[in-house]
């Protein structure tokens, strides 16, 4: 555009210095988390993969870590399906009060999550579920279905719609037109909120520490506790794993997308 | 913008054969009904848990106004509401005075480096805000790599406190709110024809002018959209408030956690969440009278 050179380069300068700042703190990390001593050198003096020897092997990290990988699945399993069918019912459907519905369904990414953990702390607290991975499944699936619907959405509003009343016309039925048509045209999107809604959950901290306990602690949860109370070195191999994960989910879910551009 | 292409209704309407016209009707009814499972979930662990805080904050053995007394009476719940307006509007304003400069290099910037800035915002939008927030302590502790740094090269000689206290907050909440307000920015600034800035300067417009005048104004319904969403965000934030800032930055939120966890007074606690909410609300219905719905939730979102 019209920008003067002068002044252009002085706007690289600073997009770069701001992205600098959003990507150091995640490598700082993870180069700290190389240390062989417990005192978190930047750069470590001597190398080593203590901390993630640790982080494997240490009963306090590896249950909470399957606790979450597993609640993780089943939020994926749940939110996408019941995500994807509000979707298409929302954008195919045609209903009084469709508009509304909608609004209401996407509501949950704008109201706090303190007070979404707040109303599921007292709910299970009647139903005797709090400390129990049933709650941390059902809490993380609120979260997790509005980032579904907002996906699946999109991506149903790319499709072309009379591919479905082609199919219609030429007899099929209803489900079949659903299974045939329907859903593999939005394959991708379904695919990618599958996989951000298992990160959701996975990285979920917050309801996790309202109705989550002893019984009940996610990976996040064991974090928080870790860093509020005592330090320990095998954050940085946690944290650096962690973000391992992000850049594989957000890769995959890149490599997803692109046939649909 | 979702209004220039037809909804998938009106597509219908259009390439359907009239013979086709009962059965059409039923068809799309019956899509209608895929909501209801998700409806059913919403309802029971949704709407029924926020209507139960409604509910712990008004009754306490028949219905009351205690709790909301309490938080008027005590001097602690003011300053937990001034300490989260005063913490959003000043991560609102540092996002927006940071995001614009870089959304803006990213819009009129060529395809292949756009991805690559693009990219870079996302890995550390998609890491855990627990990571990032625990990346800070390791950098901004008296012992962290930063004031290590900062008194090796002679800067201070005393650690620069930058932990537990509003520089430690603002930084933290930078980091995680920014992205929100670089999306919406780029998806208005990227919509902006170029061509329109070509013709203020040809009409003799100095760049700068060209763009305090036409580009500037053009890109307003991104701005609007940006701030209310970082807005929103960093009102009902936690977990950086609480890991990076101190006693004084005890925000509604945290205060929220206190009085569940340590203090066990769950009226209160519920009437907080309800206050919360309607801090929520106000932001939203005051943004929505300025800029419109439209501008907040249509065209503005990616």
């Amino acid at each position: 555009m019209t920008s003067t050179p002068p002044g252009r380069a002085l706007l690289w300068l600073f997009g770069g210095a701001l992205i600098f700042f959003l990507v150091a703190p995640i490598v700082v990390v993870m180069i700290t988390s190389l240390n062989a001593s417990p005192y978190m050198d930047f750069p470590p003096r001597q190398i080593s993969l203590r901390w993630y020897a640790n982080f494997f092997t240490s009963t306090e990290w590896v249950g909470p870590t399957l606790l979450s990988l597993r609640i993780a699945l089943i939020v994926m399993i749940v939110s996408t399906v019941l995500g994807t069918l509000a979707a298409i019912g929302i954008v195919r459907g045609d209903f009084r009060g469709r508009q509304a519905l909608e609004m209401f369904f996407v509501s949950p990414m704008v109201v706090p999550i303190v007070v979404l953990a707040l109303g599921l702390f007292f709910l299970f607290s009647s139903a005797h579920l709090l400390d129990k991975p049933v709650a941390l499944m059902l809490g993380h699936t609120l979260v997790a279905t509005p980032l579904v619907i907002v996906l699946v959405r999109a991506g149903l509003r790319a499709t072309d719609a009379s591919l479905e009343l082609a199919a219609r016309s030429l007899g099929a039925t209803y489900w079949r037109t659903l299974r045939h048509v329907t859903l593999p045209s939005i394959r991708e999107s379904v695919a990618a909120a599958a996989i951000f809604s298992f990160l959701v959950s996975f990285d979920e901290v917050v309801i996790a520490i309202f109705v989550g306990g002893p019984d009940a602690t996610t990976l996040p949860k064991r974090m928080w506790e870790t860093i509020r109370f005592e330090i320990d070195p095998t954050l940085t191999a946690v944290s650096s794993v962690l973000t391992l994960v992000a850049v594989v989910v957000l890769v995959a879910a890149e490599l997803l997308r692109k046939p649909t551009n | 913008m979702r209004a220039a292409t037809p909804s998938p209704g009106a597509l219908l309407t259009a390439v359907s054969p009239a013979n086709s016209r009962p059965a059409k009707h039923v068809w799309r009814s019956r899509e209608g009904l895929l909501v209801l499972p998700a409806l059913v979930f919403y309802l029971a662990i949704y709407l029924y848990p926020l209507s139960r805080i409604a509910a712990w904050s008004f009754f306490d053995n028949g219905p009351t106004l205690t709790y909301y007394r309490d938080l008027l009476g005590e001097t602690m719940y003011y300053r937990a509401l001034a300490n989260t307006l005063e913490i959003s509007l000043l991560s609102t304003a540092l996002c927006l005075l940071l995001g614009y400069p870089l959304a803006y290099l990213m819009a009129t910037t060529a395809h292949r480096a756009r991805r690559v800035l693009m990219i870079l915002i996302l890995i550390p939008f998609w890491t855990s805000v627990l990571v990032r927030t625990f990346a800070w302590i390791v950098i901004l502790g008296n012992n962290g790599l930063l004031n290590r740094t900062l008194i090796a090269l002679g800067v201070t000689d005393t650690p620069m406190k930058l932990l537990f206290n509003m520089t430690g907050v603002q930084i933290g909440m930078v980091h995680v709110l920014l992205p929100f307000m670089v999306f919406p920015l780029l998806a208005v600034m990227s919509r902006i024809d170029p061509n329109t800035l070509r013709v203020a300067r040809s009409l003799g417009a100095s760049p700068r002018r060209a763009f305090i005048e036409v580009f500037l104004p053009l890109s307003r319904p991104g701005i609007a959209a940006g701030c209310v969403l970082v807005f929103l965000l960093a009102v009902g934030f936690y977990v950086t408030p609480a890991l990076l800032g101190g006693p004084g930055q005890v925000t509604l939120a945290t205060m929220i956690d206190m009085q569940i966890n340590t203090f066990l007074n769950w009226g209160l606690a519920a009437s907080l969440g309800v206050v919360l909410l309607v801090v929520i609300g106000i932001i939203f219905a005051v943004f929505s009278r300025a800029f419109g719905v439209r501008e907040l939730t249509g065209s503005g979102g990616a």
